[in-house]
């Protein structure tokens, strides 16, 4: 038996021991090369071999539950159309033309020849009838659009979706329905397979990954061939830095060659307020606009808000001008509609929203309305201070508003039970996510609405329906005015997607936002 | 002693079974049906009636509720913690993934934080009232109020911005480590430091000390073989529960430093209300730090003979 005072001195030795471990293994794992990679200067080039990008979100490269993250599904993969927003219209990508039967219940696609993906193999038919049962299989948006793929011949598939409708073309522009080879997943080939490393048509090709901590990717020679041009560096290392402000610091630090908002837009951001003073350090600011617009939305089910003059008076209660000043204006306010002018019909439709407290005051002094609840998710900080100025706003002229800073889960149990008056919400996203987010916010049959009505509903669905680009626009206008009119929604404000960089990254906005989403093909890193 | 062990390690039998029925309720503490919530969550899909009956049958979830906890806590200690929901991997991998970066920023963070602990609490003990003993105690209070997101971003604006000289973000090096562990150090050794200081006076100021010098001993034997190693008692007590924060304390220095630890999981998976990790990272918390007050008990008893009773 051990005596007190070797027992204490064993102990010491021991703890002493397991911290020298741990420290140990910290230097090991470095040793091993697990370490975050750094770049790698030439001294041949006029760039550096490295680009080196901070972004808040993981790209779950692995596979994550609904595929691989927003980013890889630009950089690494492609989609048989695209969306040309400012036209309205669909546009070839790895398809070249397509062909409509049956009001869109099924979608002929001639694929473009002598693409390749990045492991060498040729894009196909049967590639694109894999991606479509992988995802009919595996993704809630796959089985709920695809019925079947069928191969016509070695460069045409003709899919078979569960509706016929416009909404089948505009949602294959989507995130989601991107296309990768069937060497993708384990068993090759296997539509039921798990994803392994996403392998696509894009600019880049996955060379290596850490969950949570980066990602390495290497220009895909394919891609670059096929567009004519030559990478400027031959690896893009992305990092992942979910806390902005360190983002921000790693970019000043140099660890960073240049950072980023997330893909999907609106969450993850670098903080809006940092923007001038970055751009007045000599840092570069890249900007887009995109149709994703922040609103009050309404329990419009219930009282008080059932009444539409109550969800009119809000309207004209809030102040946009003031409520763009927490973004240091780089977002726009929403005085002319519920998208940014740049979407489908908006300019056309003609509306303005008014800012009129008085009015509101008067709406409200024929009312009689109790407590507002207004409830906001706090993960998203901006969100935060976007509704306490809201609920200033709307207690200058008499409403008696508590407001409710919730975390995600609490949110979601208060806003999935109905448990609440107004909300803030996002209506809209990056251009190719428009239909499907009128979809998703509008249509009777999904779940997180943000407004519905006999008539915007029917409307919605009509849209969604309209292959006929002016007929669509028309019924797009007339969903926009009764939107309005019932004051479904009250739009805030209209997102922006951004980049900065350091001042020794070369870039071209037009290449950048090539796509809404953040595009780094053409980014070079001077040496 | 060996009674005394074994007495103790079968007390703490009932309490492991009482975490981790508290662990497995979680899913029925919270509000609405489970098994909707379940094909909700991990669907992503508004489910229908027939889908959530299909689940709940599959499930086992229209068993008895003891017959549902027997179920999943056979699994559990076979180390099946069933599947998150939002990410479809395995628990026990995800906690597996993460742990080794959680244990490095822990006892890296631990040792340091006590060592300092002890040598402020002494001195400030020792001094107390005087110069040295303000220093010491504006510098815990300084530690106690300072959040540890804004000393984290004030050390990165230093060392990484200002001077280039350690990295602001990521794990994998020792370089990594640094700023982390002193961030979290600083709050750490600056509570811990105020108890060292408070048992260290406690103990001086009793009876058997006045003695002790009274005898002539030299000061040093009173202070460290008398004073302190009674002192210990409340000090290890203390120091074992900060245990616990080897998973749920380090969540603030974790996300300021891009730390991939089990802090960072436990707080995303309860805002995505995925149970399978919470309910496990709980339950593993728990365990935990009663298994770190079944060693400081021990440890008691080697320490202060008077505490093996019954023995």
């Amino acid at each position: 038996m051990l005596t007190r005072r070797e027992f204490i001195k064993y102990a010491a030795v021991g703890t002493a021991s397991l911290a020298g471990i741990s420290f140990l293994g910290c230097t090991q794992k470095g040793g091993e090369g697990e370490a975050t990679p750094t770049p790698v200067e030439t001294s041949k080039a006029k760039y550096k071999d490295t680009f080196v990008l901070g972004e808040g979100k993981d790209h779950k490269l692995d596979g994550g539950k609904w595929g691989i993250g927003f980013f890889p599904k630009i950089h690494v993969l492609e989609r048989l159309v695209e969306y040309d927003m400012k036209n309205d219209e669909l546009v070839t990508s790895l398809a070249e033309k397509w062909d409509v039967e049956r009001d869109g219940k099924l979608i002929t696609f001639q694929l473009r020849r002598g693409v390749r993906f990045s492991d060498g193999s040729e894009l196909n038919a049967e590639a694109v009838k894999f991606t479509v049962e992988w995802l009919a299989n595996k993704h809630p948006l796959g089985s709920e659009t695809f019925e079947s793929a069928e191969v016509v011949d070695d460069y045409t598939v003709s899919i078979t979706y569960k509706d016929a409708a416009f909404f089948n073309l505009a949602k294959m522009a989507e995130f989601h329905m991107s296309i990768m080879s069937p060497n993708s997943v384990e068993p090759k080939g296997d539509p039921t397979g798990k994803l392994t490393t996403p392998i696509g048509t894009g600019p880049f090709k996955v060379a290596d990954y850490k969950k949570n901590q980066y990602a390495v990717y290497e220009p895909n020679p394919y891609w670059y061939e096929r567009r004519g041009i030559e990478p400027k560096f031959k690896r893009f290392v992305v990092k992942f830095i979910p806390d902005e402000d360190t983002r921000v610091m790693a970019l000043r630090s140099g660890e960073v060659d240049a950072i980023s908002d997330y893909s999907h837009g609106g969450s993850d951001y670098t903080p809006r307020n940092q923007l001038n003073v970055l751009a007045g350090d000599g840092y570069k600011v890249y900007k887009r606009n995109i149709p994703l617009t922040w609103v009050i939305a309404f329990n419009y089910e219930k009282e008080p808000f059932n009444d539409i003059e109550l969800r009119r008076a809000v309207s004209l209660a809030v102040n946009r001008d003031e409520i763009v000043k927490i973004f240091d204006g780089h977002v726009r306010p929403a005085w002319n509609g519920m998208f940014a002018p740049e979407a489908p019909g908006m300019a056309k439709a003609g509306i303005k929203y008014e800012y009129n407290p008085n009015k509101a005051k008067e709406i409200l002094s024929q009312k009689d309305v109790g407590e507002v609840s207004f409830i906001v998710d706090k993960s998203q900080g901006d969100q935060v201070l976007v509704a306490q100025l809201v609920q200033q706003q709307l207690k200058e002229v008499g409403f008696n508003v508590n407001l409710d800073v919730l975390e995600g889960g609490a949110y979601r149990q208060k806003r999935d039970a109905g448990d609440y008056d107004m909300r803030l919400y996002y209506i809209g996203g990056t251009d190719r996510r428009f239909y499907l987010r009128l979809y998703w916010r509008f249509h009777p049959e999904t779940k997180w609405k943000a407004y519905l009505s006999p008539k915007t509903g029917e409307l919605c669905k009509a849209i969604l329906k309209e292959f006929d680009k002016a007929k669509r626009e028309q019924y797009l206008i007339e969903f926009y005015k009764s939107l309005y009119e019932e004051m479904g929604v009250v739009p805030l404000y209209h997102d922006v997607m951004t980049v900065v960089t350091s001042p020794k990254v070369e870039a071209k906005q037009e290449q950048l936002f090539e796509m809404a989403e953040p595009f780094f093909y053409g980014v070079g890193v001077r040496l | 002693m060996l009674k005394y062990v074994l007495r103790r390690i079968l007390q703490i039998i009932p309490t492991l079974i009482g975490i981790s029925f508290l662990s497995f309720s979680l899913l029925y503490i919270f509000p609405g049906d489970p098994a909707e919530l379940i094909v909700m969550i991990s669907s992503g899909v508004e489910p229908t009636p027939e889908m959530v009956e299909k689940f709940r049958k599959e499930a086992g979830l229209d068993k008895p509720l003891v017959v549902q906890y027997v179920n999943w806590l056979s699994k559990v200690v076979r180390g099946d913690f069933g599947t998150s929901w939002s990410s479809g991997e395995p628990v026990i991998e995800e906690i597996a993934e993460r742990f080794p970066a959680s244990a490095q920023l822990f006892f890296s963070t631990f040792l340091i934080s006590v060592a300092f602990a002890f040598l402020l609490g002494i001195i400030s003990a020792l001094h107390k009232d005087k110069a040295v003993d303000h220093i010491c105690r504006i510098f815990s209070l300084v530690g106690i109020s300072i959040p540890s997101f804004w000393l984290g971003l004030t050390l990165i604006w230093i060392f990484s911005v200002q001077l280039h000289v350690l990295p602001a973000f990521g794990y994998g090096e020792l370089k990594h480590l640094i700023l982390p562990v002193l961030t979290w150090s600083f709050s750490f050794m600056a509570v811990k430091t105020r108890f060292v200081r408070a048992s260290l006076l406690e103990a001086l100021s009793q009876d058997y000390i006045t003695t002790a010098r009274a005898k002539g001993l030299p000061e040093r034997v009173v202070v460290f073989r008398h004073a302190l190693r009674n002192a210990m008692i409340p000090i290890i007590t203390y120091f074992s529960l900060s245990m616990s924060h080897l998973i749920v304390g380090s969540v603030m220095v974790e996300v300021v430093f891009s730390w991939p630890g089990l802090g960072s999981l436990l707080v995303e998976s309860v805002f995505k209300r995925d149970f399978p990790v919470v309910q496990a990272l709980v339950l593993l918390c728990g365990v935990i730090f009663t298994i770190t007050n079944l060693v400081v008990d021990i440890l008691y008893a080697i320490i202060d003979p008077r505490i093996r009773y019954g023995d």
